[in-house]
């Protein structure tokens, strides 16, 4: 009793702190540039904190890898609170990576693939016995994918997802190194855009054959049997290319909360070449997109599959007329001056060329920079369930 | 190469010296008539006008303090350069160290003399310009080193020709539609030019820091600007007269001090809010002007009778790009990176702009957007469509813009009228007729 009380007490002030912390910013920050970038950094770090949150307790009882580190393999947020049916955490649509230690939530693309291939039955998997059938375990991750889509949309990528984080931590580098940063063609910006979807498409697919023995009753590629070589190595395609599970476990190697030892001795192979962990294409592919950020703005934000679902479940029909979160233009207050273009991380340009109303567009993350920047009162609005929270602001009148 | 003289290229006729002279001092004695007329008219109608319009009243004087100091820094070494339309990069030049002057003109004698060079169906405002440099009347085109003339229409386009015969003159054209991706991609090449020849002219590197430093100080001079703007959407606290030269004067004072000057009247106007004390009754019909610019200080009778006339006015608002279109976009800076900074001026200029030189497959949309916003913003009873004769483009837009007021029950007239003072009679009586039209609406 004494236990729940204190921890209830901890959780309110752990609250109240960072309450504090954002009433800090809004009412400390005076320059209207600023505000809300800076509001952002700091969701972006408790955002970080809390999806690492097992990094800074003790050890929650479910080391299942002891080789793999010292600390706490999960702190599960879904299976303390909600029980059994969420038995690898909570599905969030950021890049909350289910590899490395500590986490609190998972990343609901990997929850997609691992449950249509290979955890298709009650009883197996990774020493988690489910007591849910994959179905039942898929339904749940799209069920809080599109619940979470519509009511925050890719919020979750301009001021939750981690990786973003990384993006705009390299982007500050670069400010600081006046480096200027270049864009990509609108074109090649919409080729991107378009490329998410059939990233999407391919790893339902691939997911979808992997694990034809357990949906459709018979093997579609050899090794695709429970503990097979593909069960063994392939059970989530994405996350072999994904550079957001290199960067959480060499980090965390080498802050030492993860057996660094451990997971380059899982190497097989040319394509395991440094680990079970860490594949040489997700080295690959982490190494383009840290040069391409620093290059761009929010590079990986662009072609992210993960975004990809978020905007498939927020901006088409018929999740559209429900999302919550909506960029609105008054057309009379704009002058067309391409501010909001220009600022935007991703190169989103429906903003500028939207005719007014809704102008949230598929490629937006919600990052407001646009709102922030823009100088003609209210004419860039957020709009969440209909009430607009805040607009743009002639932000003149707070500079020096 | 052969010079101009040589090849018969030339434009501008030679004149005897002693004819230039006398016309100018002749022309000269008339505006400063003109000009001292104007301010005391401004203030006859606003008993209780404002004291620190003091300041605007001495630099709207054309050979006064603000032409002596610009004298005086030539002679330290400092370059001038002029620009004719509002495309001008003029935080380029303020970070060279120069100083920027606008230089297209206003004064109706002048344009007579342009009559010479150009036929009478010419747009004035160019016309004056041309006569203006023929008798070297303007101070500020006279001090000018070089002047950057943008190709907005046709007649800036010749313009820009006839200068050349006596000044260096920087084209610079802007595309004719504006958001396409190859426009900016042209427009920008078009400013790296003139940055590139600004820097040539002054001898000083337009730096990082010193870009910065100008937009800065823009940005304040903004921030200044549509403050005193807001303060006209309510109950008038001054004279719409009084607003437009302040904003004018921005056009040639020094940015800093008329920041500073033009703080110090909006917080006087701001204690007038406080205490209640208005302009003119807060029943006045509000009027908003759209369309040609109307050049200090001849070119100011519309305003003049607007504000003067029986039912009295006031000119609340304008869509004017020789006053509230002048500092009203500000350059909106992403990161402080050399090449961000360029593609921030380069777009504030292009991008913002509402002159009816530009096209789009949905029309001159930003400037109705701009007409539509203000209507709202500034609680606009009747709209006032100026066209100078010759002016086609803004003549060519009242058209649709005549059906979009109509449609949302404002009402508009239009009023061509020429740079001569002999149609202030008739004009009278058709502004009185209009305001009245307008007040009968408001009571109605």
């Amino acid at each position: 009793m004494m236990g729940t009380i204190a921890q209830f007490l901890q959780a309110t002030i752990a609250v109240g702190a960072v309450i504090a912390g954002a009433l800090a910013i809004i009412l400390g920050v005076k320059d209207r540039t600023k505000k809300i970038s800076c509001l952002r950094i700091y969701a972006q770090t408790i955002s970080l904190g809390v999806i690492f949150f097992g990094l800074f307790t003790g050890p929650f009882g479910l080391t299942q890898y002891p080789p793999i580190g010292n600390a706490p393999r999960d702190t599960l947020i879904g299976t303390t609170v909600f029980g059994a049916p969420f038995p690898d955490g909570l599905s969030v649509p950021t890049m909350a990576c289910y590899y490395p230690s500590g986490r609190t939530m998972t990343c609901v693309l990997w929850q997609i693939q691992a449950y249509i291939f290979p955890f298709w039955s009650a009883g197996k998997g990774w020493g988690v016995n489910y007591v849910s059938s994959g179905l039942e375990r898929l339904a749940i991750a799209f069920g809080l994918l599109i619940v979470m889509s519509v009511i925050l949309g890719r919020f979750f990528c301009g001021w939750i997802c981690p990786f973003g984080f990384y993006m705009d931590l390299i982007t500050r580098v670069r400010k600081v190194l006046k480096v200027r940063h270049r864009n990509l063609s609108e074109g090649l910006n919409d080729g991107l855009r378009q490329l998410r979807y059939l990233v999407i498409a391919a790893v339902l697919l691939l997911s979808f054959i992997f694990g034809a023995e357990a949906i459709v009753g018979t093997q579609l590629v050899s090794g695709t049997e429970y503990k097979g070589f593909v069960y063994q190595y392939f059970s989530a395609p994405f996350c072999q290319v994904c550079p957001m599970r290199p960067l959480c476990v060499l980090v965390e190697g080498a802050l030492g909360y993860m057996n660094l030892q451990y997971v380059f001795s899982q190497a097989t192979g040319l394509f395991y070449e440094i680990g079970y962990y860490v594949t040489s294409l997700n080295v690959a592919v982490l190494i383009l997109v840290t040069v391409g950020a620093f290059a761009l703005r929010r590079f990986w934000c662009r072609i992210c599959p993960l975004g990809g679902l978020i905007a498939v479940f927020n901006r088409f029909v018929p999740f559209k007329w429900a999302s919550v979160i909506r960029l609105d233009k008054e057309e009379e207050k704009c002058t067309k001056c391409g501010i909001c273009k220009r600022v935007c991380p991703p190169q989103v340009t429906e903003v500028y060329e939207g005719k007014g109303g809704d102008v949230t567009a598929s490629g937006c993350i919600l990052c407001f920079r646009c709102i922030e920047m823009c100088p003609y009162e209210d004419c860039l609005k957020i709009n969440v369930a209909g009430k607009t929270v805040f607009g743009s602001r002639n932000w003149l009148e707070t500079i020096k | 190469m052969t010079s101009k003289d040589e090849t018969g290229m030339k434009y501008l006729p030679e004149i005897p010296q002693k004819e230039i002279d006398e016309i100018r001092s002749s022309i000269k004695a008339t505006s400063m008539k003109v000009t001292s007329e104007n301010i005391e008219r401004m203030k006859k109608s606003a008993p209780n006008r404002p004291e620190a319009m003091t300041y605007f009243d001495g630099i709207a004087d054309f050979f006064g303090q603000r032409e002596r100091e610009i004298r005086a820094a030539k002679e330290e070494g400092k370059k001038v350069i002029g620009y004719m339309c509002m495309f001008a990069p003029i935080e380029f030049i303020l970070a060279a160290d120069a100083i920027p002057v606008r230089v297209h003109s206003g004064w109706y004698d002048t344009s007579k003399i342009g009559d010479r060079i150009v036929p009478v169906e010419v747009c004035p405002v160019i016309r004056s310009t041309i006569g203006a440099k023929m008798v070297g009347l303007s101070p500020y085109l006279e001090l000018s080193d070089a002047i950057i003339s943008t190709l907005t229409c046709d007649g800036m386009t010749k313009l820009c020709e006839i200068l050349s015969d006596q000044k260096p003159v920087w084209t610079m054209c802007p595309p004719r539609v504006k958001d396409s991706p190859q426009s900016m991609n042209f427009w920008r090449e078009e400013l790296k030019a003139v940055k590139q020849k600004i820097e040539d002219l002054t001898g000083n590197k337009i730096t990082e820091k010193k870009l910065r430093s100008a937009i800065e100080l823009l940005q304040r001079a903004t921030k200044a600007f549509r403050r005193l703007q807001d303060l006209r959407k309510d109950s008038p606290v001054i004279m719409g007269r009084d607003a437009m030269l302040v904003n004018q004067t921005s056009a040639w004072d020094d940015v800093k001090r008329w920041t500073q000057k033009t703080e110090e009247l909006c917080d006087e106007l701001e204690k007038r809010v406080q205490q209640k004390t208005w302009a003119c009754p807060p029943d006045t019909p509000r009027v908003m002007v759209t369309g040609t610019p109307m050049v200090w200080p001849d070119n100011w009778k519309l305003p003049n009778l607007i504000e003067e006339a029986d039912p009295q006015g006031i000119l609340v608002a304008d869509e004017l790009c020789s006053s509230d279109r002048l500092l009203y976009d500000p350059v909106g800076v992403d990161e402080w990176t050399m090449d961000d900074m360029f593609n921030a001026v380069a777009e504030r200029y292009l991008l913002t702009s509402t002159c009816p030189c530009f096209t789009s497959k949905d029309g001159n949309k930003d400037r109705i957007n701009w007409l539509l916003d203000k209507l709202k913003e500034f609680r606009v009873n009747g709209v006032i469509y100026y066209v100078v004769r010759g002016c086609m483009l803004y003549a060519m837009e009242y058209t649709r813009i005549k059906r979009i007021l109509d449609h949302r029950n404002v009402p508009i007239y239009y009023l061509d009228t020429e740079y001569t003072r002999e149609d202030v009679g008739q004009m009278k009586t058709r502004v009185e007729a209009f305001l009245e039209m307008l007040k009968a609406g408001a009571e109605g």
